[in-house]
């Protein structure tokens, strides 16, 4: 099973490496929108106060941006749940044109157990987005001390723990996804209709988690149900490390349950539909 | 219960989607050691019974024991035993040749540098040195070909299976391939199954071979069993005039089984062309005709596939394989063109 899976990895590894523009996308992606979007839609309470007092200021920034000192702040904090969800998408769409090009099928030719295929590029898919979580993060921080450019500063100090909060937050929601657009790779045959369904699912998560959206200016039927979205406990867990805890009802630890329910779930579903695709024999 | 066969198909069926009937029944036994070819023309149902065999497809009824396992039973065990080449290209093109061997390797279980000596053995073998450090996308036809061949041998499978593997190589790719498998074959004692269209292949390199046509066997036997079928071979013999007519004495040599006559052409159907020749000669001179020139012709596999299927190529319906694996050749070109 290991020498297998490890064969499977590495060449899941290689045909990323292989794959420059592919690489260049999922790295313009997140960048664009850490520059652009984050600089430009730079909403700005404070600018409303005259003469406002510590209490006013920061009555202000728990309203809008959940105690984080700014909206870019704010937003670089969400943009990693972003990118974790947006960049597993290659996934699934490997799988299917593997299947066009008759890897697949040489793959599942060979005795190679099915956790193996499956594990294999999970891990290659997973591995993606955890390190363009940590990129975006990296960038973040970087533009803080650029003049000129809004970037990420963090209020609190970061404890052993918050640091393991924060790795496990971004993994689980990217194992989670990874597992849900491999299965459906697995499952599918036509990019077009894999492509379909990744969006279909992608945008209405996306947009009914507190990723972007000042949490000031959400509705509050929107505020609701975005407590339970996936997205919103990963960076729930990111900006209470990160700005502090006080307008937050729980703890990091109660989010990071909430999303290892939510992956166990998926993950359980996933996997019930993938066994049946992946027996060895069709 | 599989001591004689080394692929054994029992009443196998395959019915897609609960409609489309693509083997209905087909049972054959391959000795081991055997070159067995599977003929049939586009969708009679080859790429269907190669894919049961090879344990990637379960069929709606009956069974296959390949190398003495049932497949249904242990398709794994059956994995481990065989070696297949599928009809369309398999090779991973951002894969340079030998990465492609050693991640099949690692497929199998085999350890790293037990992987990276056998890849290297048969990067030699196929003589693909030059190349193996290139990206397979950059191979040609006949390359990616010795490349999917040499990654079904990467384990020393006991049974091969090859799906068209000589689709879209030039004659001397043909030749080179087939004389591979032969010297393979004699080394190791492997059992080859193959499926072609090019009835000259089959003739001339399998032992045995199997006809099918819509989902059904129409002939097993050897090639020459096959085409005595047909009835043996055809001689025309030209006399020295249109009478006498000399029908009558050459129908009372042995072997004859019809006659037609035109003019002064008199065309036989016998056994063996050969030894009624000569009786012949000495026939129509002892009747007063002199024999001013003899054609002996052999029907070859091509009458034989015609006369068992009844045509040689089926139109009415969608893509096949073949047209499919053709296709993806095509995208594979331009592709690689572009990059
Ligand atoms: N996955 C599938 N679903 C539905 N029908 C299929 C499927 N695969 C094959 N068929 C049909 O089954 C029949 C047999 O197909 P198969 O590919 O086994 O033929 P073949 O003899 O290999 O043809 P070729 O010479 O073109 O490779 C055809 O009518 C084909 O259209
Ligand atoms: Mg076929």
């Amino acid at each position: 099973m290991l020498t297998e899976l490890v064969a499977l990895t590495r060449r899941e590894f290689l045909k990323l490496a292989r794959n420059p523009q592919a690489i260049f996308t999922s790295l313009l992606f997140p960048l664009v929108y850490l520059l652009l979007f984050g600089n430009g839609f730079n909403l700005n309470p404070l600018a409303e106060l005259q003469n406002p007092t510590q209490a006013q200021i920061s009555a202000a920034l728990d309203f809008y941006f959940r105690g984080a000192p700014n909206y870019y702040s704010y937003f670089s904090a969400g943009m990693v749940g972003f990118v974790v969800v947006t960049s597993t998408l290659f996934i699934g769409a490997n799988v299917i044109f593997d299947k066009l090009f008759g890897i697949f099928k040489r793959t599942r030719g060979t005795p190679a157990p099915s956790a193996a295929v499956f594990g294999s590029r999970l891990i290659a898919g997973a591995a993606q987005p955890i390190a363009l979580a940590f990129l975006v993060l990296g960038l973040a921080l970087l533009f803080a001390h650029i003049p000129g450019l809004n970037g990420l500063h963090v209020t609190q100090s970061i404890t052993p723990l918050g640091a393991g909060e924060v790795l496990a937050a971004i993994v689980l929601l990217a194992l989670m996804f990874a597992t849900l657009f491999l299965t459906f790779g697995i499952l599918l045959d036509v990019p077009q209709t894999y492509f379909a369904a990744v969006n279909l699912l992608n945008l209405p998560v996306l947009l009914t988690s507190d990723a972007l959206y000042p949490w000031g200016t959400m509705p509050g039927w929107l505020q609701t149900i975005s407590q339970y979205n996936p997205i919103s406990l990963c960076v729930n867990v990111l900006r209470e490390t990160f700005f502090g805890s006080a307008v937050y009802p729980y703890p990091p630890a109660i989010y990071l349950g909430g999303l290892l329910a939510w992956a166990a779930v998926l993950i359980g579903i996933a996997l019930l539909l993938v066994r049946r695709a992946l027996r060895p024999l069709e | 219960m599989s001591g004689e066969g080394a692929i054994i198909a029992e009443e196998l069926v395959k019915v897609y989607g609960g409609k489309v009937r693509a083997v209905e029944g087909v049972s054959f036994t391959v000795r081991p050691g055997e070159i067995f070819g599977f003929l049939g023309p586009n969708g009679a149902g080859k790429t269907t019974t190669v894919t049961m065999l090879a344990a990637g497809l379960r069929p709606t009824s009956g069974q296959a024991i390949v190398d003495g396992v049932e497949v249904s039973r242990d398709p794994e065990e059956v994995k481990r035993r065989i070696g297949v080449i599928f009809q369309e290209g398999t090779a991973d093109g951002d894969l340079t040749g030998r990465e492609n061997l050693e991640v099949a390797a690692g497929c199998y279980g085999m350890s790293r540098s037990d992987g990276k000596e056998r890849a290297t053995e048969l990067i030699d073998k196929m003589q693909l040195t030059d190349a193996a450090d290139r990206y397979a996308k950059t191979y040609s036809g006949g390359m990616r070909r010795r490349l999917e061949l040499a990654v079904g041998l990467i384990h020393r499978p006991r049974v091969l299976f090859l799906d068209e593997p000589t689709l879209g190589l030039d004659p001397q790719g043909r030749a080179g391939f087939w004389e591979f498998i032969l010297s393979l074959r004699k080394e190791t004692g492997m059992t080859v199954f193959v499926t072609t269209h090019y009835l000259d292949e089959a003739d001339g390199m399998c032992e045995r071979i199997a006809i099918i046509d819509h989902g059904r066997i129409a002939a097993t036997g050897s090639p020459a069993e096959l085409k005595d079928k047909l009835g043996g071979d055809v001689v025309t013999i030209r006399t020295s005039g249109p009478t006498p007519d000399v029908t009558p004495v050459l129908q009372a040599i042995r072997g004859v089984s019809s006659i037609t006559k035109k003019d002064d052409t008199y065309r036989v159907k016998c056994m063996q062309g050969e030894t009624f020749v000569p009786l012949a000669v000495e026939a129509a001179s002892k009747a007063g005709v002199g024999v001013t020139g003899v054609s002996v012709k052999r029907p070859s596999l091509d009458e034989v596939f015609l006369e068992f299927t009844g045509r040689e190529y089926r139109g009415e319906e969608g893509p096949t394989e073949t047209d499919k694996a053709v296709m993806m050749g095509h995208i594979r070109q331009n592709l690689r063109g572009r990059r």
